[in-house]
Formats: structure tokens, sequence, C-alpha cells
């Protein structure tokens, strides 16, 4: 028992994907790596952040300079991007925005420091035996669960046939790596590794579809239907968009995974502070706990805000 | 190395193997933290609020950090009386340190029908009555914040508790907290917990909206906990301590030093609540480092230190 405590993993790299995105990889050892590898994507771990120092006053965003004086004392939670296997354990990678006190001093973190995590924590997304093909969304920061997620599948399913739908407010907000070609225009790295079709879809059009992501979801429902066998969408993003994404799911009557985000204290159930109103039995609405009853959960139980 | 420090406390005629305790609220009913804690070495356990029927609780957002501490907005949010006692009371039944449920009501009439049947579970040592949730539109804060009220409440309770060690759980938010003292422990209360969180807000200026969808939360953690060490001493030495009356003290605890200032100031327990959100094992570190300090400054008996401020 109390086996799950928190526990030290140490940085071993932390960079900036754009000027407010960065990427932050850790590496966890024994025995913690081998629970971290048995993961499944859309989990997450809780990250302490409260004991680190600020960016020097110059290196801080006017816009965040009043957020920066605030203190910190709560975890933050994070669903890492990508978990691989290294000779000594794991490596966990981490997408985040910089946007407030937390993440601010996330940004100061350097290779060797030591970072307390308590995870994996939660549920991940379900991936049946017969599933056959996955629509992948994302929106905004929403994006690290399905990009694991894509390297999951692609990995350790590769009878499954994976596309992926990625948006964000414009070329800034997108957290992946960006290339352009010639032919295709924007691609997205991450996806194009793994040799995962992508598309995306920009609020104000600085890159790909001028217009929301699960209008594309559904252009290419269109041109292409959902084909044979069982197909998933599965989603992470702004709630607005996991809703929409919900009901262009169930307009192909297509089953479909929302991964949930909540203002939460502890993750791990004792604080009751992350509730997601789901449909109960005989349609009333119960509450159930984002941290450990999700944060991915069927569309069809959520109701959405 | 087998020393010989006693950290052990008598709470009420309740043996605790050591003061440390967990916060009513921050530890759900023990089988969520048990991945993270050794649940036995504490000195009690203090459950999530029980009320008659379940309830909900509020819409989110239900928390928002704030400079050291946090406000929360739960509305006590909890599984009922009789689902409590079927699933969660058997989990509690094989731990080592004593058992307090946390009771909460609308009327006085619901803490009653609570009282009444938890005083049939032979796994609780105790009751800690809440009387000081700010977070709930009726009951909660708007007894605990009146003195008559508060000894109806606990006579009430005491009639049907069967014995149980009765806990009053005092809110800050008063202009004279030794009068709600006096008046629980007059009516019977054999101990008191104090402090509950402090009624404040956020305001999100961007949207100029209150964060919380309560509007109010109570403001937890280290921010308050120089205000809840004052509030312990002033009970201790002006109710309690003369009345013989144990003390569980909590605000704002995260390490050894801050639950010795609480014991130093009259607490005979300390409850350890919004530092269990950040690191669940909290309070095993506190009782190390209580045994430390202990070590450390040739005290062979922690209890000697309860009240022993200068």
């Amino acid at each position: 028992m109390s086996g799950k405590r928190p526990f030290s993993a140490t940085v071993f790299k932390n960079r900036a994907l754009r000027a407010r995105i960065w990427r932050l990889d850790v590496d966890v050892e024994p025995p913690q790596a081998q629970t971290f590898l048995a993961a499944i994507p859309g989990q997450f771990m809780e990250v302490r952040l409260s004991d680190l120092s600020l960016p020097r006053g110059t290196e801080i965003p006017e816009d965040l300079r009043d957020a920066a004086r605030r203190q910190i004392i709560l975890r933050r939670p994070f669903s890492p991007c990508d978990i691989r296997k290294t000779t000594k354990g794991a490596r966990l990678g981490v997408l985040y925005q910089i946007r407030g006190p937390g993440t601010l001093r996330m940004s100061t973190l350097g290779a060797g420091d030591p970072l307390s995590l308590i995870g994996p924590l939660g549920n991940g997304f379900d991936v049946p035996a017969d599933l056959r093909r996955a629509l992948l969304v994302t929106g905004g920061m929403g994006a690290p669960p399905i990009e694991y997620l894509a390297e999951y599948l692609k990995t350790r399913r590769p009878d499954v046939d994976v596309r992926a739908f990625a948006g964000a407010k414009g070329l800034e907000e997108l957290p992946y790596e960006v290339r352009f070609d010639n032919e295709k225009g924007a691609i997205l790295d991450e996806f194009r590794r793994l040799n995962v079709e992508s598309c995306i879809a920009t609020d104000d059009g600085s890159v790909g579809f001028h217009g929301f992501v699960t209008d594309c979801l559904h252009h290419w429902l269109e041109r292409n239907s959902p084909g044979e066998g069982r197909c998933i969408v599965y989603a992470c993003g702004p709630e607005r968009m996991l809703a929409a994404t919900a009901t262009v799911a169930q307009a192909w009557g297509l089953e479909c995974q929302v991964s949930m985000e909540r203002m939460m204290a502890c993750g791990i159930g004792l604080c009751q502070s992350c509730v997601v109103p789901v449909r109960g039995d005989g349609g009333t609405a119960v509450n159930k706990l984002c941290c450990k009853d999700g944060p991915v959960f069927d569309s069809k139980d959520v109701i959405f805000e | 190395m087998s020393d010989a420090i006693d950290l052990s406390v008598d709470f009420a005629g309740l043996r605790l193997a050591n003061p440390v305790c967990t916060a009513s609220g921050t530890c759900g009913y023990a089988d969520e933290l048990a991945d993270y804690l050794d649940l036995n070495r504490l000195g009690a356990f203090v459950t999530k609020s029980i009320t008659v029927e379940p309830r909900a609780g509020n819409a989110t957002p239900r928390i928002v950090e704030t400079d050291a501490g946090m406000l929360n907005a739960i509305g006590l949010a909890n599984i009922g009386l009789e689902r409590f006692i079927r699933e969660k009371v058997p989990l509690l039944e094989g731990m080592a340190p004593a058992v307090f449920v946390n009771v909460a009501g609308r009327r006085i009439e619901e803490y009653v029908a609570v009282a009444e049947r938890l005083a049939e579970c032979g796994a609780i040592a105790g009751l800690e009555l809440n009387v000081s949730c700010p977070n709930v539109k009726q009951g909660g804060i708007t007894f605990g914040t009146d003195p008559d009220q508060i000894a109806k409440v606990t006579a009430a309770v005491k009639a049907v508790a069967g014995g149980k060690c009765l806990m009053v759980k005092l809110t800050p938010s008063v202009t004279d907290i030794t009068a709600c003292a006096r008046a629980a422990v007059d009516a019977g209360a054999d101990a008191l917990s104090l402090v509950n969180t402090f009624p404040a807000m956020v305001i999100d200026v961007a949207s100029r909206r209150p964060v919380l969808a309560n509007v109010t939360g109570g403001l937890s953690g280290p921010a308050i906990r120089p205000i809840a060490v004052h509030l312990v001493h002033r009970v201790w030495r002006e109710v309690a301590g003369p009345r013989g009356i144990p003390l569980m003290g909590m605000g704002g605890i995260r390490t050894a030093s801050d639950a010795l200032e609480f014991i130093l100031a009259g607490a005979t327990a300390v409850a350890v609540g919004t530092a269990t959100l950040i690191d669940p094992d909290t309070a095993e570190r506190i009782i190390n480092g209580l045994a430390a300090y202990c070590r450390r400054t040739g005290t062979t008996r922690l209890a000697d230190l309860i009240g022993a401020v200068q």
C-alpha cells in the first residue's frame, strides 16, 4: 500500500516550441518508470511547481507580470504527450503553455533539476480490440494526450487507421512542430513522424483551414465516411470543442471519447472540486470526478456546459 | 534507534498514537488516501462531511488558488448517511487510528438523525459536528456563528451520540470565538476543533466575475495559519485549558514546525488539510518531523508541549 506517493523525476530538457508553448522532458526511474510505461494515453500526473523560482523580471511577458507575483501552492495536472523507454527508465514529454504563475515557473526548469510528480492518475482512452479506425480531434492545449494516443496506436495497434484533426486559435497556439511544405502547406511534424495524416484548423486562418476543427472532421467524414469496422472519435480540447465533436460523432453514429478538463486541487479524488456532470440511471445528472472517474468519458454520458 | 520518545496524546479519553490527524473534506472517506499514505500511522482520521441525504454539491469551479492558499466551495458533496454506513464504514473498521465522522445538516433534526445512526457503528470513535461550513445556504456557518444555536445542536447531538467523543468544529468568522467555544463546551462537547475555513472571494478581473460558481468560498492553507494559531491559543487560554477540553488545531499546517506551533498554542491534536491535497503523505512526514523535534530538543513526551508557549 501507499505505493503511489509523490516521487522525484529529473529534467532532461525544457525548450520553447513557440514563444508561449514549451516542451519539457523528464526522466523517471524505476519503479515509477514501469507504471508510466504501462500508462494509457489520457492519464495524467500532478506536478509540483511551487518550489521553483520565477524567471528573471525582464523575461516575464508584460501581460503575465501581475500573475507572476502570485504565490502558488497547488500542483498542476499535465497529461504526457509522449512516454518512452530509456536505458534507465522512462522519459515523459510534457507540453505546456505559459499562461500563469505555475507555467512561468515551469519554464525555468533546466537539465538535471528535480521535479516532484504524482501519477499516472485517472483513466485514459479506451482502445478496444476490434477498433479499426481512430479519428483524433484536438483543440489548443488539448494536444498532449491525443499526440500520445497517436503514437500509442501506431506502435501497439498497427491494424488501426489513425488520422488527426488539430485546431488552435492560430499558428502561435499550435502546440506542435510545424513544417511548411510547398505542396501540402503546413505539416504537423509530430503526426508526420508517426505517418498519421493530420488536418489543421485555426480560428484566425493563419495556417490550415480557416474555421473550427470540428468542421474539418465533419468535411472529412462527408468525403470519406467512417468506413468498415469499428471507428471511434477521440477528443481533447476546450469543452465547447468537445461538445461540438460529440455532436458530429453522434450525427455519424460514431462512438466518441472525450478527455475533460477541470480545476483540480489534488488530482486524486480527495478535494471533490473537479466534478463533471454525467447522465446517470434514469437520466438524472450525477457528478463524476474528472480526476478519478475521468478525465476520459464517453461523450454520450457527459452533460456539457 | 529505539528511542523513548512518546508522541501519544490523550484526546478526551481516546488514546491517539500521535497528535496528527486528517482534516475533514481533504481526505475523503479514507480509501481514497490509502494508496498515498500509511493510514495506520495517523493519530486520528476525520472523514469528509456526511449528511442524511446524498448531496451533489455546488457547480464548478469549486476551487481557486490564491496567494499561499486556496478557496473551496464544494458544498458538502457527499454520498449520504446510508451509503456511507453500507460502503465506507466497513473499510474504517480495521483502521488503527481513532475515526471521527464529520456530521453536517441543514436543521438540528438532520444532525441528530446522522449522529443517531453513527452512534451504532463500533468502528467510529467520535463525531465532529460541522457547524462552520461557509459554502452551504442552510446550516453550516449559520449555526456556528450563533452561540445559542451551537448550544442547541451540540446538546441535541450529545443526547444521541451514545458516548462517542463529540467534537464541535468552530468557524473563525465570528467576533468572539471563545463565546462559541464556551457554548459548545457548556452544552456537552467533549472536544473542539478549530478553525474551519474563512469566507472569502476571488474576482477574475478579465471577466469581472467571481471565479467560484458559488461566488464565495472558504480560504484555507498557509495564508490562514497565524490567525488559526492565535484563535487556538485564545480558546485554549480562556475556555478549553481551564475546563480540561482538548483542542484539535488546524489551519495551513504543512510541516512539523507548523504543527508544533498549534500544539504549543494549546492544541492536543492537529489536523492536516490543504497540504494533503498537495502532498498526500504530508501527515506522515509531520509525524516523523515531530519525533525528530523531540529527539533534537530532549523532549521525551510530546504531550508536555501542549499549551507550553511561554
